[in-house]
C-alpha cells in the first residue's frame, strides 16, 4: 500500500512578533511616557501651546491646549511596541474627552505616575492582578472623597469662573457665565463663527430646529427674510407631497378647525405644490407655508416629528407607516403660540400641548442622556431636552484670522460642555487641590490593612493624586516641593492661586475644577492604568491598522 | 360708580383687591373687578371707575393689579386687561395702555398676577403672569414687556411671588397649573420645585417679609390643600392637613411674620386664620370670598379687605 504522502506541518509564522516581560512594561512605558510628556504642558492656568503639523487642508499649524485632542492627533509611533502603550493611555484619554469634554492633562499625569509607580512595585517582585485590585478600591476612596467636597454652582458668577478654568479668556468666560445661567445644563447653544472681532451672543425665544422654509417665495418678512405665524397651527408629517390634491382633505380639515395660519411640515413639495401654496397668499384667507421635515435622516425626523408632538399636539404622519393626508382631520393639527420659518429653521414657541407629556418626556430623555456613553448620541438627547425645556442661545466668537476664530469656537465648545458638567454634578476646589485633599481618607486606608499589596497601592494613589498640583505648579513656574508642604501646613480650605502665586481661601478664590470632570479623570486614569499594568505579553499584527479615531 | 351701584351689578367678580400702605390713613384702596378697576377713597364704602378718565363703551375687565411699594409718595397704579398692562402714575386719574406681546392676536394673554420689586422705585422692575404666554418682566417700570420663560415648562400662570429683597437675590416663584416654579436670576429662566402634592394646579402664594432671613414660602394648591417650605422651595410641609384640604385661593402674611406667625387663606368659602405659623386653624369669616387685601389697623392689628364673588367688598 503506497502511503500518502505525509503533509508537511507548515511551521507557524510568527510574523506578528512576540513581547514578554520584562519588555513589555518598558517598552509600553516609553510610549505612555511620550503621549503624557507631550500633554503635560497643557496642564493648569498657564497652559503652553501644542503645535500639530500642518495638514493637507490647513496652512499653519495647528494649536492645540486640549489633552484629549492631542492624544487625539498622534496616530502611530514608530516603535509598534512602544505604540502599544501610546495608544493605549490615547484611548482612556480619548474616552474620557468624549464624555466629560475636559479633565485629559489631569488624567494623562495621574495615569502616569500609577503606571510607573507600580511598575517598580511589580520589578520588585509585586502581583500585578493584587496591585490592580487594590488601586481599584483605593479608586473608590478617591471618589467617595471627593463626593464629600462638591459644592452645586448658583450663581452666574461662579458659572463663569468655571468657565474661565477651561478656557482662561475672561470675556468669553463672562458671557458663557451669562448663557448658562439662563439656559441650564440642557439649553442648545450653537457656536458659530462670528463677523468682528468680538464676541457676541443671542438668546432664542422657544424651540428651533434645521430645516426652514421649502421656497423662497414664502417669506412674508421681507427684511427680516422669515415668516412668523401668530396662535398658529402645524401639520406634522414627513410625507412628499406630489400633488395638489394631496392638500385638499388637508385645507378642508384646517377650515372646519378655523385655523387662520397654517404651517405644513413635509420632507419633500413638487413644484407644483409648491406653486399653489405660494399664490394662495390672500389677505383674511388662511395663510399658510411649508417648512421641512427637521433631520436628514429617518430616525433624526422621528425624533423631530415626536418632540414637536409632545411641543404642539400635532398628530403625526409618517410615510413608513402608510400615513395619507386623507386622515387628516380637524384634531389633526398642533398648535402653538407662534411659529416661525426662515430658510434654514424652523421654531416653536408657546406649544400648546399638555405640559404633563413635556415633563415626561423630559424625564424620559434625561434617564437616556445621563446613561448614554457615546458623545453623539449624548448631544442629541441634551438637545431635544433642551428644545423642550425652550431654552437657546448662539454664540458668535470673532476673531482675526479664521485660524482664531477656530480656535476660539473649539475653546467655547470645551468650556459650554464643561459648565454643562458643572451644573449637573457641582464643583470641587480646583488647582489639583481636591485631589491633594483624598489624601488623607487613603491614609486612613492604609493604616487599617496590613496587606502590603494594599499598602502599595494606597501608597502609589497617594503620590499619584500630587501629580496634577505638581505639574500645574511647574507649567506656571513654581516650584512645587515647598508649595505642596504650604498648602498642607494651610489645611483643608485653602487653595494655591497660580496667578497670584499666593495661597488663598478657597471659598473666595472662584478656584474650581468641575467635580463630574474631577471624578471621571481620577476614575479613567486609574482604572487605565490598573489595568496597563496587568499587561504581559504583546502580540503584533503583521500589517497593524493605524486607527485615526481612538476607540 | 357708589355702592348702590355695585349692588346692581350681579355676579360682577372682584379679582383682586389692594389698600396701599397707610390705607387707615388715606382710605384710598383698589379693586379689580370683571367690569373695571375701581378706586374707595373712604375705605370701601363707595366706589368709582378708576378708568373714568378713558371714556370706555364697554366694560374693561381687570384681573389683576399692583401698586407701587412707595405708593404715598409716587402713586404707580399698575393693572392687568387682556392683552396690555394699563399703567398710571397719577393714582388712576390718567393711563396708558401697554401691550403685550401677541396682545393683537385673536386671543391675547390675560395678566393673572402682577409682582412688583420691593425696590421698584430704584430698579422699576416689575412681572406679569399671564394665562397662556408665561411670566413677562418689565425693567422700566412697566412701559415695555417681555418675555422670559427659559425652563418654564408650563405657560399657564396662576400666581407669582417675589423676594422681599429681589434686588439682592433676584428671586421670584411662579405657579402654574401644573406646579410651582422658581427663578433666581430676575425672572430668565425657571427651574421647576418639587411640590409633594406634584403636578398641581398652585393658584397662590405668599413669601415671608424676612425671606432673606428665614426662606419661608407658603403655596396654596386646588386640590391639595397648603404647602410651607422653610429652606426657599426645596423641601415642603403640608399645613393644616386636618382643617384644609381643598382649593387655596389667596395666602396673606402677617407684616410681622414669622415673628407673630399669623397667616390668613381663602380656603373654599371661609377666610382662616392661623396664629402659629399655620399649625392650628380658625374660621373668620364664611362667605363666597374672591379675594383679600390685608391692612394695618391705627392699632397696628391685621385687617382686611374681603372682596365677595358677588362683587362686593367687605371690610373685617
Amino acid at each position: 500500500m503506497k502511503r500518502r504522502p505525509q503533509k508537511s506541518i507548515p511551521e507557524f509564522k510568527q510574523t506578528p512578533g512576540l513581547l514578554f516581560q520584562p519588555e513589555v512594561h518598558l517598552r509600553m512605558q516609553k510610549g505612555i511616557n511620550l503621549i503624557v510628556d507631550a500633554i503635560r504642558p497643557t496642564l493648569g492656568p498657564r497652559p503652553r501651546q501644542v503645535a500639530v503639523e500642518k495638514t493637507p487642508r490647513s496652512k499653519s499649524p495647528e494649536l492645540l491646549d486640549n489633552g484629549g485632542l492631542i492624544a487625539r492627533r498622534i496616530i502611530d509611533l514608530k516603535d509598534p511596541d512602544e505604540n502599544i502603550g501610546a495608544m493605549f493611555i490615547r484611548g482612556a484619554l480619548w474616552r474620557l474627552y468624549e464624555k466629560v469634554g475636559d479633565g485629559t492633562a489631569s488624567a494623562a499625569v495621574i495615569f502616569q505616575s500609577v503606571y510607573n509607580q507600580g511598575l517598580r512595585y511589580i520589578a520588585a517582585g509585586g502581583n500585578a492582578m493584587l496591585l490592580r485590585r487594590s488601586l481599584e478600591e483605593g479608586m473608590k476612596v478617591i471618589l467617595a472623597a471627593l463626593d464629600e467636597m462638591v459644592t452645586p454652582v448658583t450663581s452666574k458668577e461662579m458659572l463663569a469662573r468655571v468657565a474661565l478654568s477651561v478656557c482662561y479668556d475672561e470675556e468669553l468666560a463672562k458671557i458663557l457665565g451669562d448663557i448658562f445661567d439662563l439656559i441650564g445644563e440642557y439649553g442648545i447653544l450653537q457656536i458659530q463663527s462670528g463677523r468682528g472681532r468680538v464676541i457676541e451672543r443671542e438668546f432664542i425665544e422657544g424651540s428651533y430646529w434645521s430645516g426652514g422654509l421649502h421656497s423662497k417665495d414664502m417669506i412674508r418678512d421681507i427684511p427680516k427674510q422669515k415668516t412668523q405665524f401668530e396662535n398658529a397651527a402645524i401639520l406634522l408629517t414627513d410625507l412628499e407631497i406630489e400633488e395638489t390634491e394631496q392638500l385638499v382633505p388637508v385645507l378642508r380639515a384646517a377650515m372646519q378647525a378655523q385655523i387662520q395660519s397654517l404651517v405644513i411640515m413635509a420632507s419633500k413639495l413638487s413644484d407644483k405644490v409648491l406653486g399653489v401654496l405660494a399664490v394662495n397668499q390672500r389677505p383674511n384667507k388662511m395663510q399658510m407655508v411649508a417648512v421641512k421635515t427637521p433631520g436628514l435622516r429617518l430616525d433624526d425626523q422621528m425624533m423631530a416629528l415626536e418632540d414637536l408632538y409632545v411641543l404642539t399636539g400635532g398628530e403625526r404622519f409618517f410615510k413608513a407607516a402608510g400615513d395619507t393626508l386623507e386622515r387628516v382631520t380637524p384634531e389633526s393639527f398642533g398648535q402653538a403660540r407662534k411659529i416661525w420659518a426662515d430658510m434654514n429653521y424652523m421654531g416653536v414657541v408657546g406649544g400648546k400641548n399638555d405640559p404633563l407629556l413635556r415633563r415626561e418626556q423630559i424625564d424620559r430623555l434625561s434617564r437616556g442622556y445621563h446613561l448614554a456613553e457615546e458623545a453623539e448620541i449624548r448631544t442629541k438627547l441634551r438637545d431635544r431636552i433642551g428644545r423642550l425645556y425652550s431654552g437657546a442661545a448662539v454664540l458668535w466668537m470673532g476673531g482675526m484670522t479664521e485660524s482664531e476664530i477656530n480656535t476660539r469656537k473649539e475653546l467655547a465648545q470645551r468650556s459650554a460642555d464643561t459648565l454643562r458638567s458643572a451644573i449637573y454634578k457641582g464643583v470641587v476646589t480646583g488647582g489639583g487641590v481636591s485631589l491633594l485633599a483624598c489624601q488623607p481618607a487613603l491614609r486612613e486606608k492604609m493604616g487599617s490593612s496590613p496587606d502590603p499589596d494594599v499598602q502599595a497601592a494606597y501608597r502609589i494613589l497617594t503620590a499619584a493624586l500630587e501629580a496634577p498640583f505638581r505639574t500645574i505648579l511647574a507649567n506656571a513656574g513654581y516650584t512645587s516641593g515647598a508649595t505642596l508642604s504650604k498648602i498642607e501646613q494651610a489645611g483643608r480650605g485653602y487653595v494655591f492661586d497660580v496667578q497670584t502665586g499666593g495661597i488663598v481661601e478657597a471659598s473666595g478664590s472662584g478656584i474650581y475644577d468641575v467635580a463630574a470632570v474631577q471624578k471621571e479623570a481620577a476614575y479613567s486614569a486609574i482604572q487605565g492604568a490598573a489595568l496597563a499594568l496587568t499587561i504581559d505579553t504583546v502580540i503584533h499584527r503583521k500589517k497593524p491598522p493605524v486607527v485615526v479615531e481612538p476607540d | 360708580m357708589n355702592d348702590n351701584n355695585l349692588q346692581q351689578l350681579s355676579q360682577d367678580f372682584v379679582y383682586a383687591l389692594a389698600a396701599p400702605a397707610g390705607f387707615t390713613h388715606s382710605q384710598t384702596c383698589f379693586a379689580a373687578r370683571q367690569s373695571g378697576l375701581y378706586i374707595s377713597e373712604d375705605g370701601g364704602s363707595t366706589w368709582q371707575s378708576a378708568y373714568a378718565s378713558l371714556n370706555l363703551d364697554s366694560p374693561l375687565s381687570t384681573t389683576c393689579l399692583a401698586l407701587s411699594p412707595n405708593y404715598a409718595t409716587e402713586a404707580d397704579l399698575l393693572a392687568g386687561v387682556p392683552g396690555f398692562i394699563m399703567r398710571s402714575e397719577d393714582a388712576g386719574k390718567s393711563w396708558l395702555a401697554i401691550p403685550l406681546p401677541y396682545a393683537s392676536s385673536r386671543s391675547p394673554a390675560v395678566p393673572t398676577a402682577l409682582a412688583i420689586s420691593a425696590d421698584y422705585s430704584k430698579d422699576g422692575i416689575l412681572f406679569a403672569g399671564t394665562n397662556e404666554d408665561g411670566v413677562l418682566r418689565s425693567a422700566d417700570r412697566g412701559r415695555t414687556w417681555s418675555a422670559w420663560n427659559f425652563g418654564l415648562v408650563d405657560f399657564n400662570i396662576l400666581s407669582l411671588a417675589i423676594s422681599p429683597s429681589f434686588s439682592k437675590d433676584e428671586t421670584l416663584y411662579a405657579g402654574t397649573g401644573s406646579g410651582l416654579f422658581c427663578s433666581r436670576n430676575g425672572g430668565k429662566s425657571w427651574k421647576e420645585l418639587n411640590l409633594p402634592a406634584g403636578y398641581v394646579p398652585v393658584l397662590s402664594l405668599a413669601i415671608s417679609p424676612d425671606f432673606e432671613r428665614d426662606g419661608i414660602l407658603l403655596a396654596g394648591t386646588e386640590t391639595d390643600g397648603l404647602f410651607i417650605s422653610s429652606d426657599r422651595g426645596q423641601s415642603w410641609q403640608r399645613l393644616g392637613e386636618k382643617e384644609i384640604q381643598g382649593v387655596i385661593n389667596q395666602i396673606i402674611l402677617s407684616p410681622d411674620f414669622p415673628a407673630t406667625g399669623e397667616v390668613l387663606v381663602a380656603h373654599e368659602n371661609t377666610v382662616l386664620r392661623s396664629s402659629d405659623g399655620g399649625n392650628t386653624w380658625s374660621v373668620l369669616l364664611e362667605a363666597e370670598i374672591a379675594a383679600l387685601a390685608a391692612y394695618r389697623t391705627e392699632a397696628g392689628d391685621l385687617s382686611l379687605l374681603v372682596g365677595l364673588v358677588d362683587g362686593s367688598v367687605k371690610r373685617i
